[in-house]
């Protein structure tokens, strides 16, 4: 039989060093590689333990099969024992061991000193009723009978703005005088429909998609007055009031957070705020208010319209059951 | 073939040059001049206010939009042709780069946000920020004048040349020139915004913030040096700002930026408050030399914006936490900014918030002036530390915005007003949720002793209590423990008072306790032990296997 060319005792050593580097660098390397993510797949520390248990337990079984391969193990240990590689090396080895241990007890039995840290779940669907998973947001899909009344005020040049943004629109008017108070609406859909307006022939889909446009103009407003101050007018979550919390406002911009819901829930957010979370969403921390204290259900809904737009993202479709 | 060469090095020198001076100003600076205006710009900038700047700004561009009414500062009115940050001189018009410095960082502290498309998803590009400045150009007719131009005419300041570098030295005499040029008169001694008696009201009757300079995150139009630069190079139009060109020559001014650059605080990052143990009495006074052994945590708050009557206005934004316990009592001491000292109490002059808490109402935020007085010797300035009154079961506690009808907080409420009286300072209160009054604790129950002190614009407050007490409706301290912690404050002469008040979201403070000698003993043991077993292999090893033949050794 061929000798080892290293040594049964050195091999155990560098087995366990290499079971140990694979798992602790070896498999987050592999995970970048194979989910192409910017970070590594976390390892858990028992994973490490079992590993490192059963590479140990196989290694016993592989020194202890013969008394030959005992003896080849121990030879090393022995003369190191004896001080074969010299006394200084047996000395140095023989405290930092012992050292090493007690420090180990030390850090295991000192109390730790650690913030409570809470795993905290964004979007908990636990207490989430049923009844809002469906919901739809009425002025995204104006029904014909508002369709056809927002004509009628078209044509009679008489459009029923909310009284939030009716101060801003009437300074307008007064002060450029316009033929119709529509025309401060720089958008296609608009003009459109005052194209028709002039012509006498308007479309319910040009005009569908005007009062749309109206909806907006007002969720925007009621989005900069009501919710700019935490989520920012980059609907970023960096408003001015946002370096205040713990728990930052939602960045609608980001992906995986408006975009990743459906709208009823959004509505549900909204309208029920921190408070109306379960506890594994820690609600206790969260400044977002219960909007059903402040605002109507079609303010809350032309809020829903305007964020989204101005995030420049969709909801989510509901699953049909 | 020389002439190659050198030709080659100086275009290389000359694009490194670029290179680095764009990678400097890539946030400030547009990679090209104004595009032409023309028509279509002038349409696309048009549509693009209309979507993003509108409800602010207004619809006519006279900072009248529905959203406005809230904000301090106000938002700007363009029709007046007034820009407060330039880099021209004093009085002129802003150039086309500062306007694309202003959109494209925004203005800290305000609702006035970045709109750079590096920085914000939502952003918009450069070519879109070049149209709406165009059409925000058409508000004021001062833009039409040729001769009006700052550019034109040889108006724009231009940042020192060989500007001296950060040091010790500059600060030095950045100092001295602080004091020759009376910056102190408005901004304070100690540059806290405290140096006037009185508020200063501006042409439309608003009162002026004279700004805090400690406080980079509210310095508008940029915290680093150049920018301190051109404030007071510039000067800042509308408000009592002075340009200090013509008094202060260029190396004076840089020093000065550089002495304000100094002045700023630096904000510690943790959130948990750890508390040292003291042997003997704790610091009463709030001028103890005892603090200084404590450590600090800043304390970031917010307005409160939560449920009305919402504040976004808030005065005090940073409130600088420290604790000191011995064996049976805990001393908190609380630092913040405040130019005045506001300690009457006037409450027939509060707020009737019914009017904006109806749901569905015309806004739940209260107006930045006009609905509550802000006003010297209306309210009282005041503080509150807030705790839960259950320890926390995980990490389950109280809302942080006064708890909840099931989950009750302690609250202990300094008054400015009780204090300058000579009366008990400090109130201990239960709450149960926002929608309820504090309620007060018997008389008997109120422990929390203190004092408090006002200096150069800065409230310092302690309060000091037993670690326990009998009181079920009491928090309890003991060493080991973390216990939540959050603030409240209310700044009187900026209207704040009740629920118009600024508050943080829950920190820890944490009671060092001593290691237990258990802890050393058996690390010690472990070492020992382990020692003896080497010793004894040893023994073993060099006696037991005599037997075995001795290898040579190698």
């Amino acid at each position: 039989m061929k000798k080892p060319r290293i040594g049964s005792f050195l091999s155990v050593v560098l087995t366990l060093l290499a079971v140990y580097a694979l798992v602790k660098w070896g498999i987050p390397a592999v995970s970048r590689e194979v989910t192409t993510l910017p970070f590594p797949l976390p390892v858990p520390g028992t994973l490490m333990f079992f590993y490192m248990v059963l590479t140990i337990v196989a290694l016993f079984l592989f020194v202890t099969f013969s008394e030959e391969g005992l003896s080849d193990f121990l030879k090393p240990v022995k003369k190191f024992l004896r001080g074969g590689y010299t006394k200084s090396l047996r000395a140095v080895v023989l405290t930092a061991i012992p050292a090493l241990i007690g420090w180990q007890v030390y850090e295991i039995t000192v109390p730790k000193v650690e913030v409570p840290s809470s795993l905290r779940i964004q979007h908990p669907s636990s207490n989430f009723p049923k009844s809002f998973e469906a919901k739809k947001n009425p002025f995204s899909s104006p029904t014909e009978a508002e369709v056809d009344a927002f004509i009628e005020q078209a044509k009679a040049n008489e459009v029923v703005f909310i009284p939030q943004v009716r101060d801003d629109v009437e300074r307008w008017v007064d002060e450029i005088g316009p033929d119709h108070v529509l025309e401060f609406f720089p958008v296609a859909p608009m003009m459109k429909l005052l194209a028709q307006l002039q012509s006498g022939d308007v479309d319910k889909e040009t005009a569908k998609a005007a009062l749309i446009e109206k909806y907006l103009f007002e969720g925007r407003a009621l989005y900069a007055m009501n919710c700019r101050a935490c989520h920012g007018d980059s609907v970023a979550g960096d408003g001015p009031m946002a370096d205040g919390f713990k728990l930052r406002p939602i960045n609608f911009a980001d992906n995986g957070t408006i975009e990743t819901i459906v709208e009823g829930y959004t509505f549900w957010r909204v309208t029920n705020g921190g408070p109306g979370l379960p506890n594994e969403a820690t609600p206790w921390d969260s400044a977002m208010p219960e909007w059903k204290l402040s605002l109507t259900e079609e303010q809350r809904w032309r809020i829903i319209l305007a964020e989204y737009n101005l995030a420049q993202k969709t909801p989510r479709m509901p699953e049909s059951h | 073939m020389r002439t190659t060469y050198k030709c080659l090095a100086a275009f290389g020198a000359a694009l490194a040059a670029i290179w680095i001076s764009g990678q400097a100003l890539a946030a400030n600076m547009p990679s090209k001049s104004m595009p032409e205006v023309t028509e279509a710009l002038l349409e696309k900038g048009r549509g693009i206010y209309f979507g993003r700047c509108g409800f602010c700004h207004g619809l006519l561009g006279d900072g009248e939009g529905p959203a406005a009414k809230y904000l301090d500062p106000r938002p700007r009115d363009f029709t007046l042709g007034t820009f407060k940050f330039r880099t021209t001189q004093s009085g002129e018009l802003p150039t086309n780069e500062d306007l694309f410095r202003t959109v494209s960082r925004g203005l800290r502290g305000t609702a006035m946000q970045s709109f750079d498309s590096d920085l914000i998803k939502t952003g918009l590009s450069e070519d879109d920020r070049w149209a709406v400045i165009a059409f925000i150009k058409t508000f004021a007719q001062e833009f039409d004048n040729p001769e009006l131009d700052p550019v034109r005419t040889g108006k724009v300041i231009s940042l020192p040349s060989n500007p001296a570098p950060f040091s010790a030295e500059t600060v030095a005499k950045g100092k001295a020139v602080f004091e020759k040029a009376k910056c102190w008169s408005c901004h304070g001694k100690l540059g806290r915004g405290d140096g006037n008696k009185e508020f200063r009201k501006d042409d439309w009757g608003f009162p002026i913030r004279i700004r805090n300079v400690t406080h980079p995150w509210k310095i508008k139009a940029g915290s680093e040096v150049a920018d301190i630069y051109m404030r007071f190079t510039s000067g800042i139009s509308g408000t009592p700002m002075p340009s200090f060109i013509k008094s202060l020559n260029e190396e004076d001014r840089w020093s000065l930026a550089n002495y304000i650059k100094s002045l700023q605080h630096q904000l510690t990052s943790h959130q948990s408050l750890r508390a040292k143990p003291v042997e003997g009495a704790l610091p009463e006074s709030p001028d103890d030399e005892a603090w200084n052994t404590a450590e600090p945590m800043d304390v970031r708050l917010a307005g409160q914006v939560i449920a009305a009557p919402r504040w976004q206005n808030p005065s005090v934004e940073l409130v600088t936490m420290q604790a000191l316990f011995n064996d049976q009592e805990i001393a908190f001491r609380l630092t913040w900014d405040d130019p005045f000292k506001d300690v009457i109490h006037d409450e027939t002059k509060a707020f009737n918030t019914n009017e904006i808490s109806k749901v569905g109402g015309f806004n739940s935020y209260v107006e930045a002036n006009g609905m509550v007085p802000r006003a010297l010797e209306t309210f009282r300035d005041s503080v509150a530390l807030q705790f839960p009154v259950k320890p926390p079961q995980g990490t389950q506690k109280p809302h942080f915005y006064r708890g909840s009808s099931s989950d009750q907080v302690h609250i202990w409420v300094w008054k400015a007003d009780q204090d300058a009286a000579g009366k008990r300072g400090t109130d201990e209160g239960n709450a149960r949720g926002w929608k309820q009054r504090i309620k007060a604790q018997a008389e008997d129950g109120q422990q929390v002793t203190g004092k408090a002190s006002w200096d150069q614009g800065r409230w310092t407050v302690v309060m000091k209590r037993p670690l326990q007490t009998g009181d079920k409706n009491d928090v309890q301290f003991k060493p080991g423990v973390f216990v939540p912690v959050s603030v409240n404050a209310w700044d009187g002469s900026n209207g704040e008072h009740g629920l118009i008040m600024s508050l943080s979201t829950w920190h820890y403070v944490f009671l060092e306790a001593p290691t237990p000698i258990s802890v050393y003993v058996y690390a010690v043991l472990a070492f020992l032990i382990a020692g003896a077993v080497g010793i004894w292999l040893t023994r073993k090893a060099e006696h037991g296997d005599e037997d075995e033949p001795v290898e040579a050794a190698v």
